[in-house]
């Protein structure tokens, strides 16, 4: 892919995420999103995160994102603690590459002014963040709507302006709510099409939640939830049989 | 895209709230502007007024009021001698209505003194003598009192000719009725007292000369006050509050654009809650979501600022020409003023935006992945 021009080298072993034992407990305990669940993620692992909705999975992308902090147990992103970051911000802004189910554009800019605006954390000067953009928009095959906002694109484009977007400051992993939850069948192949090539190319970890199982056996990998705890963790063609959905 | 460019288009995404709130922030500055204009001129317009007359010193009571109070006019005598003091005139100035003119400038001065002088006739003449029944009009005045020179004019309850027009060479000299001392002293039941004395020093006197003979001035007159020209009217206590009150009125006003920016900043912090909580998951930190907030804030403020000005300047010159000011002031609208007024509105943009700010900060990016 053009947008980044670092792949990563594959190194299999390398433990990107690890969590043992972790929980999250909501209104002082009555709601436990997570009732303790252990697993690795290798970089460059295509792990899908299925289960029903309210099993734990945005809950577990949120712990992944740093966005909210673990209620007990522990998760690491390359050996070092998540919830102790000094700077989560810093870890959003520059290792991870959030993707959301409903886009989340900002739609008062165009598309270019989207994928640039992550940049913002990053040092590049103000060519350097516009060149950028309109590199990961031809990526991802925006070439023609760099100057479109929001609102006067198809939801299959907007997707693709938001990937690009995640991919902006260079990410080693990037985490998919739904991203083609919003999507008919046609675009949502697109999309994951489009996540697959880029997490390929670049040797980039990708954890995607869905609670699709087609999606889901796209993957290289599926960890399946069910009521905040891991039910299943290996080959996506064996989803079926053990699918709780 | 440039930061300023993000902050720019926060504020245009609801165009009508953005302008209405401008409105608000401009009002309060449009006040600042005329208010101040206005009190600064009275004080710049007088001093003007004494140039004009070629008074160096004016030596009066005026501690509580904005016209002096009267003392007797035979304390000129006591410094009509002094070393440095090159003439002397007694003046008996009373604000009064005269005829259709809410207030008006009469400034009666002593006959044959040099504040007649610089006065240049436009049309008629001067009054013959002290005694003549007769007075000359600036040329504002007789605009505003609809007179030309053989009319007649009522002053209280005596009708005097006006014998002449006058150029008097600034706002305040050219708003006067100008009359012989006598004439004003019977008219007000002030026989004999005068309110100020003119004195004009001796060509090539230095400051501190000149601060050395008001306050020798001061020691034989006890019972007035002697001061450089325009600095007595400053130095009232009637112009202090005055001032005072300017800057009251225009602070009330500007709170009101403080309030009206705390409202519309905390909406778009609600409306955009959802966005700040994306902003801070694809990495912004909160410093900078703030930085946001407060540059937003800002630059209402400084809009509402130079649009305030703007509001300001229109409505004192509209202002200046109603007939209950027109004549007696020239308001002040400096460059100083001016940039004060724009400080001011974008001191008051940040600090309306600290709260939202603060509020913005708050939000948990979490949010982003519930919407």
């Amino acid at each position: 892919m053009s947008g980044d021009p670092s792949p990563r080298s594959a190194s299999p072993a390398a433990s990107v995420f690890e969590a043992v034992g972790l929980k999250k407990e909501f209104d002082a305990g009555q709601v436990q999103a997570l009732r303790g669940v252990d697993f690795r993620v290798a970089q460059g692992e295509f792990v899908a995160v299925i289960g029903p909705s309210g099993c734990g999975k945005t809950t577990l992308l949120q712990m992944l994102g740093a966005l909210d902090r673990p209620s007990a147990g522990s998760l690491s992103y390359r050996g070092k603690s998540l919830p102790d970051l000094p700077d989560p911000a810093a870890y959003r802004a520059h290792e991870i590459g959030f993707i959301f189910q409903a886009f989340h554009l900002l739609p008062t800019f165009t598309a270019e002014e989207n994928v640039q605006i992550p940049m913002f954390e990053s040092d590049r000067p103000f060519g350097e963040r516009r060149e950028r953009a309109r590199e990961l928009l031809k990526a991802v095959g925006l070439e023609k709507r760099f100057h479109h906002f929001p609102a006067k694109l198809s939801g299959g484009e907007r997707q693709r302006v938001a990937i690009a977007r995640s991919l902006a400051n260079g990410p080693s992993v990037l985490l998919a709510d739904e991203p083609t939850g919003n999507l008919d069948s046609e675009n949502a192949g697109t999309i994951l099409e489009l996540l697959a090539r880029v997490q390929r190319e670049q040797n980039m970890t990708l954890i995607l939640v869905t609670h699709d199982m087609t999606v889901a056996r796209r993957a290289s990998r599926a960890i399946q939830m069910k009521d905040g705890r891991i039910v299943f963790d290996g080959d996506p063609a064996n989803l079926s049989l053990s699918s709780p959905t | 895209m440039t930061f300023l460019a993000v902050v720019a288009r926060g504020l245009i995404r609801r165009p009508v709230r953005t302008g209405l709130t401008l409105v608000g922030i401009s009002i309060g500055i449009a006040a600042v502007v005329a208010l101040v204009g206005m009190s600064r001129g009275f004080v710049a317009s007088w001093a003007a007024g004494m140039k004009s007359r070629g008074t160096d010193i004016v030596v009066h009571n005026m501690r509580t009021s904005l016209t002096p109070k009267p003392f007797p006019a035979a304390a000129r005598d006591r410094i009509v001698n002094l070393p440095g003091v090159n003439a002397t005139c007694g003046i008996l100035v009373e604000l009064i209505s005269i005829e259709s003119s809410e207030i008006m400038i009469v400034s009666a001065r002593e006959w044959g003194g040099f504040s007649w002088e610089n006065l240049k006739l436009l049309s008629g003449r001067l009054p013959s003598d002290a005694s003549e029944r007769a007075v000359i009009l600036g040329r504002t005045a007789a605009e505003v009192l609809t007179k030309k020179v053989g009319d007649t004019l009522q002053i209280e309850t005596e009708e005097f000719a006006v014998v002449g027009i006058v150029d008097g060479g600034a706002v305040v000299e050219d708003g006067s009725v100008i009359l012989a001392l006598p004439l004003l002293q019977k008219i007000m039941g002030n026989e004999g007292m005068i309110n100020a004395i003119d004195v004009r020093v001796t060509r090539g006197m230095s400051e501190t000369e000149i601060q050395r003979l008001c306050a020798e001035i001061n020691r034989l007159i006890p019972e007035a006050r002697a001061q450089v020209a325009g600095e007595h009217v400053r130095a009232s206590q009637g112009y202090r509050m005055i001032n005072a009150m300017s800057w009251g009125t225009s602070l009330l006003a500007v709170l009101v654009g403080v309030l009206g920016v705390m409202n519309t900043m905390l909406m778009t912090v609600f409306e955009r809650k959802q966005e700040i909580c994306i902003l801070l998951a694809i990495g912004w930190k909160r410093s900078r979501i703030v930085r946001m907030i407060l540059w937003e804030s800002a630059m209402l403020g400084l809009l509402g600022g130079i649009v305030g000005v703007a509001l300001g300047v229109a409505g004192v010159s509209v202002m200046k020409n109603t007939p209950a000011i027109r004549g007696l002031l020239e308001p002040e609208l400096s460059v100083g003023l001016m940039l004060t007024s724009v400080g001011i509105a974008v001191v008051v943009g940040v600090v309306s935006g600290l709260y939202p700010a603060w509020r913005s900060s708050r939000l948990t990016p979490s949010l982003a992945l519930q919407g």
